[in-house]
């Protein structure tokens, strides 16, 4: 199950191929991320799954752009990444708005600086920010929206900009459950409307088996692949449906025993 | 509903809690003036509220009080004005650029100790005495408050916030503009606030000593011709004005930065 090669096939969208990541600390070199092998395809909804703090967010940093790539390369319908690309969106653990935008400026700021006329991008705005629900908070200014709506703008802001490549590093680590479970719902409508590979990394197991057309496991310190699982569920998804549970068994064990073994 | 109620009627005590304060505060001073020695040597707040009204249209030395109190405003002004806005250029480039910084921070961190009316002697042998002396005065006052808070603002800019942009396809360029000036704003604000209260007291020393009109002369003058009551005018006007001008800034702050968490 464990792919050394990735598997391309013609709808391949990104290729990860020999990826690896090293930090300079102070005893010399912190490898994060180790020989990361994986082909996602075209509208594929992938999940990065760990329960380490390690090589998840850098991972995804590295294909937004914001880190740099010590070996391998990734490579996006053919092309090397070097450096940001307007193919990759991406959802922030921390919303990272800007303050002093409003949902509307939040939402039309990647068209706007692209230099896209007030007219469409102004359209295109509205549409995320109802598609997203927030439909009359457009002149609200992140401050005064709760958790839940703050991330609800990050996700149109990053929809807006028209990337083909989603990222979302744990947008909803910070909300409480219930809304939690709301905004899972939420990503999971939006994605089935608006088609778009998205690649999403939490750490916890329910919100990775609700959303994932691929689940995959990273190790810990340094992160290596550990497992794929392909997840053929009907959605949307029963959360205590017997297969549900029977796999969110089998890959809770599966991580809780890398731990043990530690 | 309920919530802009409660809060509007504590509004109302407290401007009545207030008013008590100021009667009490009258009624000890027109006693004291009745009872105690302190009689001699200060009018009481019946006479002060007199001359206070009379100076409108009884004009001490050059001026009526209004006459004076717009000169002091028209100075502090165009001092404000010069070092607020040399002061948030510097800032600005001192905090976006690690070179200037390194060139500049030095020598600007031995001037900055240095207060506004400490440059008096200096202005005058340099520019004489006159209107730029003051406007000169005032700058030094609030120009180095101006540029550690512009400044302060310009290097603590978001990281990741400019990552965000950048990510969305802001050119180099455009972060500056879209995300550093306004992540200033706010620290800014904070530096107008503080220079402003310092050039008022810049001006109020400039004309203590090198002017023949204005609020501070006014307050002097009326030391040296033993009219306290004029004293006592100057520094309520001084008083006066010097809160209307941080209200109209704290204001102006409010509308500005509706989206700090700072100004709610």
């Amino acid at each position: 199950m464990v792919s050394t090669k990735p598997v391309t096939t013609d709808k391949t969208i990104i290729k990860l191929e020999n990826l690896s990541k090293s930090f300079q600390v102070d005893q010399g070199e912190a490898l994060i991320l180790d020989d990361i092998n994986l082909a996602i395809e075209e509208n594929e909804f992938l999940v990065l799954f760990g329960a380490g703090q390690c090589g998840k967010t850098t991972l995804l940093k590295m294909l937004a752009g914001l880190e740099s790539i010590t070996d391998g390369q990734i490579v996006i319908e053919d092309k090397p990444l070097v450096g940001m690309d307007p193919r990759v969106g991406m959802v922030y653990q921390t919303t990272a708005l800007f303050p002093w935008l409003t949902v509307m400026g939040n939402v039309e700021f990647g068209p706007k600086a692209r230099g896209v006329s007030k007219k469409e991008r102004r359209e295109k705005a509205q549409y995320y920010i109802d598609l997203v629900g927030l439909n009359s908070f457009e002149k609200h200014f992140p401050v005064m929206l709760s958790g839940g709506m703050q991330q609800r703008v990050g996700i149109a802001r990053a929809y807006c900009n028209d990337p083909e490549i989603i990222l979302m590093d744990e947008p909803f680590g910070h909300l409480d459950a219930q809304t939690r479970y709301m905004m899972e719902e939420e990503v999971e409508k939006i994605w089935e409307k608006e088609k778009r590979t998205v690649i999403f990394v939490t750490n916890n197991i329910e919100e990775a088996l609700y959303l994932a057309d691929r689940i995959v496991i990273l190790t810990e310190c340094p992160a290596k692949i550990k497992k794929e699982y392909k997840i053929d569920l009907p959605r949307p998804r029963n959360l205590v449906s017997p297969d549900f549970l029977e796999l969110r068994e089998e890959i809770s064990a599966l991580v809780e025993l890398r731990e043990g073994a530690e | 509903m309920t919530n802009t109620l409660k809060i509007s009627k504590n509004t109302r005590e407290t401007w009545a809690y207030g008013f008590f304060g100021i009667l009490v505060f009258l009624f000890m001073w027109q006693l004291a003036c009745l009872y105690t020695n302190f009689g001699k040597i200060f009018p009481t707040p019946v006479y002060s509220l007199r001359a206070f009204l009379e100076a409108f249209i009884k004009p001490i030395g050059k001026y009526t009080l209004l006459g004076h109190i717009a000169i002091s405003l028209k100075r502090v002004l165009i001092g404000y004005a010069l070092s607020s806005v040399s002061g948030i250029l510097i800032g600005l480039a001192m905090g976006h650029s690690k070179m200037i910084h390194a060139i500049i921070y030095p020598i600007f961190s031995i001037i900055r100790p240095i207060p506004g009316i400490a440059w008096i002697p200096l202005a005058i042998l340099w520019i004489g005495i006159g209107e730029p002396t003051i406007y000169f005065i005032i700058f030094m006052g609030g120009f180095s408050q101006m540029v550690m808070n512009t400044m302060d603002g310009a290097q603590h800019v978001s990281k990741e916030l400019i990552g965000v942009a950048k990510v969305l396809g802001a050119r180099e360029n455009q972060i500056f503009r879209k995300i550093v000036l306004p992540y200033c704003v706010p620290y800014i604000f904070t530096g107008l606030q503080t220079s402003l209260s310092t050039s008022w007291m810049a001006v109020l020393a400039a004309e203590m000593i090198t002017a023949r009109e204005g609020a501070g002369w006014l307050i002097l003058a009326g030391m040296q011709t033993g009219r306290i009551e004029n004293n006592v005018i100057g520094m309520i006007s001084i008083g006066g004005v010097g809160l209307i001008l941080a209200s109209l800034l704290r204001d102006s702050e409010r509308r500005l930065c509706r989206w700090s968490v700072r100004s709610r």
